[in-house]
């Protein structure tokens, strides 16, 4: 066998860019844009990883993806949009989602409809929570101000050292004016955000004097994070807020695999190479620095840059070679941080309609309590989890299944390691029978009968997600971000953490954290740097 | 802006950069032994293991010219269990026959316990279906003949989330051999379902499993029946004669009204029967089918381009870094044109629908055939098809995926 190995890849190349999910397709979209062949090694047969779709009978279900955040509308593109439509010349056909969305706890009765824009949205809350208004209206301008600011710092970051981030804070505020943008506001952003940097969501959300009732409708964006209120960092939580209710959210009309398509028929286009079933096994490092890869099949592919839209555990637990070359450093930094939620979709093909369903709204947050604690604790026991996050596609997407029918995903969180007794026998069944408890929480919560209309089902566990995407323990979530984890003390240490030379990662485990959007923005800037390092 | 925030600028500097040394503690105390473990990973690989490595054990002649080959984990290269199946799925054989890597699904007929703790799996081959494989394996396979098989795969399975609780399988011919895993598995495990088999052959010494089926049968009364119907009987038959028709469905499995249909067999009994369950009126979910294999005859289907019919195309081929030029015949798949060329891309269902084979169409035209037409949205809008159910309709150049080996 050995004797017969062709270089079927080439051989060397600038870049190699390992795994084509978000992250690594939008670093390779950054670097072809500006001209360098980066080559994408992906051992699935779809781009995409998280962000793609699959076939069953008459249904196409969208995989992962619930709502992409910093789009926007034409006329007022959010980042993610800007970089890929404007600077990666990617086209996409994106739909909005119509509601925030609909949230229904079951121990409490509260059922309630939320639309996005500032305005409308604590209209909603008031109208459920009289006494609202008032404390939400000085929340939602607190949030700005953090998620403007935060915005500010992603502009001085590009080359992020504690020092400068520091000295551009200290101008700011001593100058009281914002320098860079006009759109920003004056130095209190900062002071807010300097402020609020260190706390929680809780510490901040429940000394605004907003009444219980309401956080509890302000509060299920929560999981889409996957840490509780109690440990999430202010910071992330008042950008995504924001981000969220000022945008609104949008996805792909043919399933997050037209995204993942467009940029990878985009790459190749622009002179960058894309090859499927063919996972890197080994980075190879010598001295600090990166020399290669090697794939499953053997072959060398010599290059000085690596990014890897992996997870760091991966990368230095198992990539790095030789392992003396994953610095103890880097292991220390890994094994320090906590690993994100892994997932459960139940994705069901229903052979009526919506409004036959009674199922008409976009995005469900059904949980038996806004207490992210208690539910963050059920995510601990492998049984029904308290909380699933479900989307209708119908309802953003009306001809997305045959008329006459509905695709309806339930999303749920797993802790790591939950899963991590299941025995391969025991397996489909206990997929079932979560599936089974599921379809029960979502008809007993909006009192439907979906589990009679059954046409198509698919149970993707975190197994699955291991299968496809190759992610971490069936992690669908990087690292959590408590404060000291979070994106600020992520940007003012990536120098300091950063390992090997010629080595970033990319995905939802880099600076930004995790989700499509997050995802991708991280996955353009480790495409910037890489491209720094070549001297391009 | 908001008057809750009074600025205090040394307290609220040092507490951002209180994060930072409280981040280096927690780093400095954590371990520094790699994670080289991954559970899910582990479990998704012994669940679907991207190869098998088999060896045969037992040959067994079956009625119908049909042999039943046993295969058990291959010590030798390491193997020691088999991954677990949902009765009805498929391995995908792959095959180096005189230089030409090929591969083909071949439903289990074996049911899942008999997988258990390094068991075994059973295929079952029928001379007569032909095919390339096929006659290979007829001539070639005997005890000790090493196999490599893909994780077990396919959808043809009972589900109860979604299947009534009453299942009526429709088997022809060979298509019986999904349906001896399940009936075999209901019998083994007193699953909550009936099922009721109709068995279709043209004559009688074509039964497949005839004693196996009667004796699972008798095995659960209650829950499964076993009828054959036979096209040509001979003088000793006496049990129920001719097609499987709406009439004889209903007289032997009762009112189709809730229950679900499951259909194996040949092409041509997929479209009869399609024409006689219209007059039950069922919803699609009640009727589920085993896209099976390349279709025999593509220039026959209405929407085919009658001019392409019986040419010959170049294919121009890029893989990896390597192109190549290749012949291809409009009347054979894509995917066959490469595997007879020594390109054989990742495959495991040829019908279209897994989605292995995928690769992109750069220049040129293919022919889908539209009921096979399994591919994603975004596949179709970027170019992407599947060489194992599209055939060219002219010169074509396309992207093949790389073999994971």
């Amino acid at each position: 066998m050995a004797e017969g190995k062709k270089a079927k890849l080439g051989g060397a190349c600038d870049v190699v860019i390992i795994g084509a999910g978000n992250g690594g397709l939008a670093a390779a979209l950054a670097l072809a844009v500006r001209g360098a062949k980066p080559l994408v090694l992906e051992q699935h047969n779809a781009p995409g990883g998280f962000a793609t779709s699959f076939v069953r009978g008459r249904f196409e279900f969208e995989a992962a993806l619930h709502e992409l955040s910093s789009i926007g509308p034409e006329n007022n593109k959010g980042g993610v949009r800007r970089f890929l439509e404007d600077e990666g010349g990617v086209d996409i056909d994106w739909v909005p989602i119509p509601e925030a969305y609909r949230v229904i706890l079951t121990d409490s009765g509260m059922d309630a409809r939320l639309p996005f824009g500032e305005a409308p949205f604590i209209d909603a809350i008031e109208e459920k929570v009289p006494g609202s208004r008032e404390p939400l209206t000085r929340y939602f301008a607190l949030c700005r101000e953090v998620s403007g600011a935060l915005g500010l710092l992603a502009k001085t970051a590009a080359n992020p050292s504690p020092k400068r981030i520091m000295k551009d804070l200290k101008k700011f505020v001593a100058e009281s004016a914002d320098p860079f943008d006009d759109a920003r506001r004056n130095a209190s952003n900062v002071v807010t955000f300097l402020r609020t940097l260190p706390k929680t969501v809780d510490d901040v959300t429940l000394k605004m004097g907003i009444p219980p009732k309401a956080v509890d409708l302000l509060y299920p964006y929560w999981c889409y994070l996957g840490i509780p209120m109690s440990r999430m960092n202010f910071t992330i939580w008042a950008a995504m807020l924001i981000d969220y209710i000022d945008y609104g959210a949008w996805i792909p009309r043919l399933r997050s695999q037209e995204m993942s398509y467009a940029i990878e028929a985009r790459v190749r286009e622009l002179g960058g190479r894309v090859e499927y079933n063919t996972r890197v096994e080994r980075v190879l490092v010598e001295r600090g620095r990166v020399k290669g890869v090697v794939t499953a099949s053997g072959e060398t592919i010599k290059t000085s840059a690596v990014i890897a839209n992996t997870s760091p555990a991966q990368l230095y637990g198992s990539l790095v070679n030789p392992a003396s070359e994953a610095p103890a450093a880097a292991l220390r930094n890994v094994n320090s941080r906590k690993l994100g939620g892994a997932g459960f979709v139940v994705y069901l093909g229903l052979d009526a309609s919506p409004v036959e369903l009674g199922v008409n709204d976009y995005g469900y947050f059904i949980s038996k309590t806004m207490d992210t604690d208690a539910v963050y604790g059920s995510m601990e026991k492998l049984d029904l989890v308290d909380m699933q996050a479900t989307i209708c596609l119908n309802n953003a997407i009306p001809d997305c299944s045959p008329p006459g029918t509905t695709i309806i995903s339930m999303t749920t969180l797993y802790k790591p390691g939950v899963w991590d007794s299941v025995k391969p026998k025991e397996y489909a069944a206990l997929k079932n029978r979560i599936a089974d408890a599921m379809i029960t929480q979502f008809d007993d919560a909006l009192g439907t009968d979906i589990r009679s209309w059954v046409e198509e089902i698919e149970v993707a566990t975190p197994a699955t997600f291991a299968r496809y995407a190759r992610s971490f323990n069936g992690g669908i979530y990087g690292y959590e971000l408590d404060p000291w984890d979070s994106i600020i003390p992520r940007i003012l240490s990536e120098k300091e953490e950063s390992y090997i030379k010629g080595l970033e990662v990319a995905g939802g485990f880099a600076t930004m954290g995790h989700g499509f959007s997050s995802s991708l923005i991280s996955g353009r800037s480790a495409g910037l740097k890489t491209l720094a390092g070549l001297g391009g | 802006m908001s008057e809750l925030i009074k600025f205090d600028g040394f307290k609220d500097m040092a507490a951002l950069l209180e994060l930072l040394p409280e981040r280096k503690k927690r780093m400095k105390e954590a371990s520094a032994e790699p994670q080289t473990g991954d559970a899910m990973a582990a479990l998704a690989r012994a669940l679907h293991p991207d190869i098998q490595r088999l060896v045969i054990t037992d040959v067994r002649e079956e009625a119908a010219g049909a042999r039943v080959f046993r295969l058990v984990p291959d010590k030798e290269s390491g193997a020691s269990s088999l991954a677990v199946f949902r009765a009805g799925q498929y391995l995908s054989l792959k095959l180096d026959i005189s230089g030409v890597r090929v591969a083909r699904p071949y439903s289990i007929s074996s049911s899942p316990a008999d997988a258990d703790d390094g068991g075994f799996y059973e295929i079952t081959i029928r001379k007569k279906d032909g095919g390339f494989l096929s006659e290979h394996a007829w001539k070639e396979w005997r005890e000790g003949t090493k196999i490599e098989a893909s994780g077990p795969a396919g959808f043809f399975c009972v589900e109860p989330l979604r299947d009534a609780r009453h299942i009526v399988g429709l088997a022809g011919g060979s298509g019986i051999t999904p349906f001896r895993s399940m009936i075999k598995d209901i019998a083994e495990t007193g699953a909550d379902v009936k099922f009721t088999l109709l068995y279709g052959v043209n004559r009688p010494e074509e039964i497949m499993f005839k004693s196996d089926l009667e004796a699972f049968a008798a095995q659960a009364p209650d829950r499964i029946s076993v009828h054959f119907v036979c096209c040509e009987p001979d003088a000793a038959w006496c049990g129920p004669t001719g097609f499987l028709t709406a009439d004889s469905i209903r007289k032997l499995a009762g009112d189709p009204a809730g229950k679900s249909f499951f259909i194996c067999g040949p092409q041509a009994m997929y479209s009869f029967l399609e024409t006689e369950l219209k007059q039950f009126d069922l919803p699609k979910k009640r009727m589920r089918r085993e896209v099976f294999g390349e279709t025999a005859d593509v220039a026959s289907h209405p929407e085919y381009p009658p001019d392409a019919a019986g040419k010959a195309f170049s294919m121009t081929v890029h893989c990896g870094s390597e192109t190549t030029v290749i012949p291809a015949k409009a009347n054979e798949s894509a995917l066959v044109a490469l595997e007879r060329a020594g390109i054989a891309p990742p495959s495991e269902c040829r019908s279209g629908e897994c989605g292995f084979c995928a690769s992109i169409l750069l220049k040129g035209k293919v022919f889908v055939i539209p009921e096979t037409d399994r591919r994603r949205l975004a596949a179709k809008k970027f170019g992407v098809f599947h060489p194992c159910s599209s055939y060219p309709v002219t010169d074509i150049e396309v992207k093949v995926p790389l073999d994971k080996s």
